[in-house]
């Protein structure tokens, strides 16, 4: 991102320090999470130190710090599809990308997130794909979405 | 009971007290003696109520409130103690225990591991039991005492967290913490420093910078208020941990910076095992920096000290008697003709040192030739700098200034106490200016921030003189080739009610400073500011009123003045002629060879054998591999010497002894009246520090009492001017293609008695990082050049290899280097080129 895109950004705001929620949220649609040019940047603007504004992001879920992948895939830990091995399931991710939680694989292609209930429990266990659910999920299954071209 | 003026009564565990309105039931509970465990109180910070230990039952309040946050009114009646607020307390606790590695809170073993603390290292290997400290800080350790604690029936949640060992000076063991947010708000609310936060939430909360970055990376000053603040072992002083609890304490004054920070020296048989803060003192309010808190320790009981006197013959070091040593440095100062001594002393020693030395010179060897290492160091800006020291304001000015302007001012590592008050001064309201080349931690919260570019330095002064000048009003709508920030500055230091400008170290060893230091004093003019010139040397101030130049005697009057110098030599009973050698620091090595050079507390600094024939060395550690001297004795450090230091704002403080010095080393002023009696003179017949005093007191305004010195903040009042090196200035040159960099360089500020603090305390190197060439990261790229690489400078006059440190607050075209002292980059600022080595 360049210096003007920011200052757009900024005109949005004051730069008084109760801008600081909305301003992060303005950078994560943007740019899909908060990078650490995007805290210095943030820092300079509002006058806190890079750490307070960390601090306060981090404690939010909503926020993400690593770069989102083409393809996100969110596994519902919510009671149902935990029952029905949403925990398996996101182990399987887990495995088949070769990334953490919350982390992006190196190609890009995804990142993999866990979500509490996404509201359709009779049909369990679920995984968000990008804005697709996609039920009654099984490790087959995920493989192939997974291994799907678009 | 007779009732107190606007007391409230209160009824704490039946019984009725009288306490002031608005205090917290945790207070009037602490004022009255009754016992409320609590692990996130804590007098400096505000009330938080994070970890509930001190609930307490109130009639007429659902649930229990916090004690700490809730305040008292008239008629409460509180419970501190009942069954129910214990059981609660209980729970609490255990839901803590299971989080914190408690084997050390329900050992068998701890009553003996308490008595023989000493040996908690040994103890750990053999048994395993490494999680903490055991100094004797550890406050959950006392509330599960307390509590009773017998078992915890929760099961253990280890994090498993990884110890963070890789900053200097303090470890971090997050497995001990239990989040009760002291470092947090130390870091935030006292010393606004914003280096620690909680990060992320719930169970998985840990508290650290941003992005789990080091503290080097993340800004810290590395001035321990949370270390001293946490009450479990997960923020423990690496030096300090496994040394358990001081038997004394002693009250001394900081002697690494103008600021004079009182402290307490912590005191353990015969040696310093620590430094911390003192309560309230006026100049530094329980603030210090990272010198004063962790380099005082390592400095002065450092392995390599020196403690016997030693001779240096062909190449080889031969160990002497203290009384072998005295009779040859008598021996050879007697062969000395007045004009062929000289003597360095350091403006680190207190104004007895600096007295009897300078007396040593004019009444034992008939010799004005007594200089400090200041004079190099201040170059050609000393007497503009005198001149700003002549207005001193008071450190307090600070506190209430609406408009502060820092003149190449970082308060990172030198001087953060003062970077404290600014940030304060900011919460409350005032507006900081910053002018300084490279981005550093003044400007997040400065106003403005005038990035001015090495050789182009007094424009950006000198505009602002001229545009808050008289008459300027005109101008000031926005003059051709000023930038927007130079006249935003320039309105707001014009229509300050009150403003001050703080002076530091950056803009020193230009060639410019000279001018650069009078534009300041203009532009304190113009404004009506105070001006802090914020020395580098602890006792500037009092090497300059005890005399310790060639063209200063004590009392700050002139060695030419036939009537001041006629008195002082009937005061000290001296006949004949003092001679003046033209000698002084900055002269050393060019011109005739001396024939005895006495370092007193200084490093030569020219080669050994261009400067004298024989040096007398007397130190606190040996020269090292820099020079030879032919005779070197020990001195003692000043926690182990008695005496006065006058701060930069004039403000005379006490140094106190605090132990012994180590072997044969001495303080400076009793070796040279030992010298001086050896040779026969009269007038060295000090019995303590107290009757040098006294004498000095007879010389000297504002001395009265040893034992108390009450002298306030006064400005420098001589004027005296000092010969400095004169003449026009080499031209600079400014950037073109072949030398594409403009280097500038400066001496380090953070040395004490001729040496950088990095030689001798190992965890400053990474932090003050001398001898290292910082580039900006867009010119590394280029250059191909990573972190630690040896680069090659070169300019016209000189070729240079430094390695890389590539420094995002380096301006691109830019190139910096901090020195020793006695190197130098001549002309400063300065067109180079670099390249890699080896490539």
């Amino acid at each position: 991102m360049k210096d003007k895109d920011y200052s757009r950004l900024f005109a949005e705001f004051e730069g008084v320090e109760a801008d600081l929620i909305p301003v992060l949220v303005r950078i994560q649609e943007r740019d899909g999470y908060i990078s650490e040019e995007a805290v210095r940047r943030v820092s300079r603007f509002l006058r806190l130190s890079e750490n307070q504004i960390y601090g306060v992001a981090s404690f939010y879920p909503k926020f993400r710090f690593t770069e989102p992948g083409k393809k996100s895939i969110k596994v519902c830990m919510g009671t149902a599809c935990h029952v029905r091995g949403g925990l398996f399931l996101s182990e399987a991710v887990g495995w088949q990308l070769g990334v953490g939680i919350g982390q992006t694989t190196a190609d890009k292609r995804f990142d993999f997130q866990r979500a509490g209930c996404l509201g359709c429990c009779t049909l369990a266990p679920v995984v968000m794909v990008n804005e697709d659910v996609h039920s009654r999920m099984s490790v087959i299954r995920l493989k192939e979405i997974l291994e799907k071209d678009d | 009971m007779k009732k107190k003026n606007g007391a409230v009564t209160i009824t704490m565990d039946n019984q009725t007290y009288q306490v002031a309105p608005g205090i917290t039931i945790l207070e009037a509970a602490q004022q009255n003696n009754i016992e409320i465990p609590t692990l996130c109180a804590h007098k400096d910070l505000t009330p938080y109520g994070g970890c509930r230990m001190c609930i307490v039952e109130v009639e007429g309040m659902r649930n229990l409130p916090t004690a700490c946050t809730t305040p008292i009114s008239d008629g409460m009646i509180i419970r501190t103690n009942t069954a129910q607020v214990q059981s609660v307390r209980m729970e609490i606790l255990q839901l803590f225990l299971s989080e914190h590695t408690s084997s050390c809170l329900i050992c068998e073993d701890k009553d003996r591991c308490r008595e023989y603390m000493g040996t908690i290292r040994k103890v750990g290997v053999t048994t395993g039991c490494r999680y903490c400290s055991n100094d004797g800080q550890c406050e959950l350790q006392d509330v599960v005492e307390k509590m009773e604690v017998k078992e915890i029936k929760y099961p253990i949640y280890y994090r498993n967290l990884r110890v963070e060992k890789e900053d200097p000076f303090y470890e971090r063991n997050y497995n001990l913490c239990v989040l009760c947010g002291r470092c947090v708000r130390m870091c935030q609310e006292v010393r606004v420093a914003h280096v620690l936060a909680f990060n992320h939430r719930g169970r998985e909360t840990v508290i650290g910078p941003a992005y789990g970055r080091t503290h080097i990376e993340a800004g810290c000053e590395f001035c321990g208020a949370c270390v001293s603040v946490c009450p479990t072992g997960s923020l423990t002083e690496k030096a300090r941990a496994y040394e358990g609890k001081p038997d004394r304490e002693e009250l001394t004054t900081c002697s690494f910076c103008g600021v004079g920070c009182q402290m307490r020296l912590l005191v353990k048989g015969d040696r310093i095992i620590g430094s911390l803060p003192a309560d309230d003192a006026p100049v530094n309010g329980g603030q210090l920096c990272v010198k004063g808190r962790f380099c005082i320790t390592e400095l002065v009981s450092g392995p390599k000290r020196l403690l016997r006197p030693y001779r240096y013959f062909d190449g080889t070091e031969a160990e002497v008697t203290r009384e072998a040593a005295i009779a040859t440095a008598a021996e050879k100062l007697s062969d000395c003709a007045p004009d062929e001594f000289g003597m360095l002393v350091s403006p680190n020693c207190t104004n007895e040192d600096l007295y009897v030395a300078q007396k040593f010179a004019r009444a034992v060897m008939n010799s004005h030739n007594v200089d400090t290492s200041a004079r190099s160091y201040y170059g050609r800006g000393f007497n503009a700098y005198l001149d700003l020291m002549r207005k001193a304001a008071p450190l307090s000015a600070v506190r209430e200034a609406s408009v502060i302007l820092c003149v190449g001012l970082d308060t990172r590592f030198g001087r953060s106490v003062v970077g404290v008050e600014l940030r304060r001064a900011v919460r409350r309201g005032a507006r900081i200016i910053t002018i300084n080349p490279r981005e550093h931690n003044l400007t997040l919260i400065a106003e403005d921030w005038i990035q001015t570019i090495p050789g182009q330095k007094t424009e950006a002064l000198h505009k602002l003189v001229e545009l808050t000048g008289k008459g300027a009003s005109g101008a000031r709508k926005g003059p051709r080739g000023v930038s927007k920030e130079l006249v935003h500055a320039a309105e707001t230091l014009a229509k300050a009610e009150s403003a001050v400008i703080l002076v530091g170290s950056e803009f020193l060893q230009y060639d410019s400073s000279a001018e650069i230091l009078e534009s300041v004093r203009q532009l304190a003019q113009n404004t009506g500011a105070g001006v802090l010139p914020l020395p580098a040397q602890n006792n500037l101030y009092g090497s300059l009123m005890m005399g310790a130049y060639p063209e200063l005697i004590p009392g700050g009057h002139a060695a030419a003045s036939t009537k001041a110098y006629g008195a002082l030599k009937k005061a000290w009973g001296l006949k004949g002629k003092t001679v003046s050698g033209g000698f002084n620091a900055a002269s050393l090595g060019s011109g005739k060879k001396l024939k005895v050079l006495y370092l007193v507390g200084e490093n030569c600094p020219v080669p050994a054998g261009e400067a004298a024939d024989f040096i007398i060395y007397q130190n606190i550690y040996p020269p090292g591999e820099r020079f030879h001297a032919d005779l070197v004795l020990p001195a003692a450090a000043f926690t182990e010497s008695d005496g006065t230091f006058i701060n930069g704002e004039g403000r005379v403080q006490r140094v106190r002894r605090a132990v012994e010095p180590p072997g044969d080393a001495l303080p400076d002023w009793q070796i040279l009246c030992l010298i001086a009696r050896k040779m026969g003179v009269e007038g060295f017949d000090f019995a303590n520090v107290e009757s040098i005093h006294r004498e000095m007191a007879g010389l000297v305004d504002g001395f009265k009492s040893f034992k108390k010195p009450a002298r306030k903040p006064q400005a420098y009042r001589s004027t005296v001017a000092l010969d400095v090196p004169a003449g026009k200035l080499p031209p600079a040159g400014q950037v073109n293609q072949k030398y594409p960099f403009m280097l500038s360089a400066s001496i380090t500020e953070h040395s004490h008695r001729g040496f950088s603090l990095s030689d001798w305390v190992e965890g400053t190197k990474p932090l003050f990082a001398e001898e290292r060439l910082s580039i900006s990261p867009a010119d590394a790229r280029k250059a191909r050049i990573s972190d630690g690489d040896e680069v090659i400078v070169t300019s016209r006059g000189f070729e240079r290899v430094w390695p890389a440190r590539i420094r995002p607050e380096q301006a691109e075209g830019t190139l910096h280097v901090t020195l020793y002292q006695a190197q130098a980059v001549n002309p400063n600022p300065h067109p180079v080129k670099m390249r890699k080595k080896n490539v």
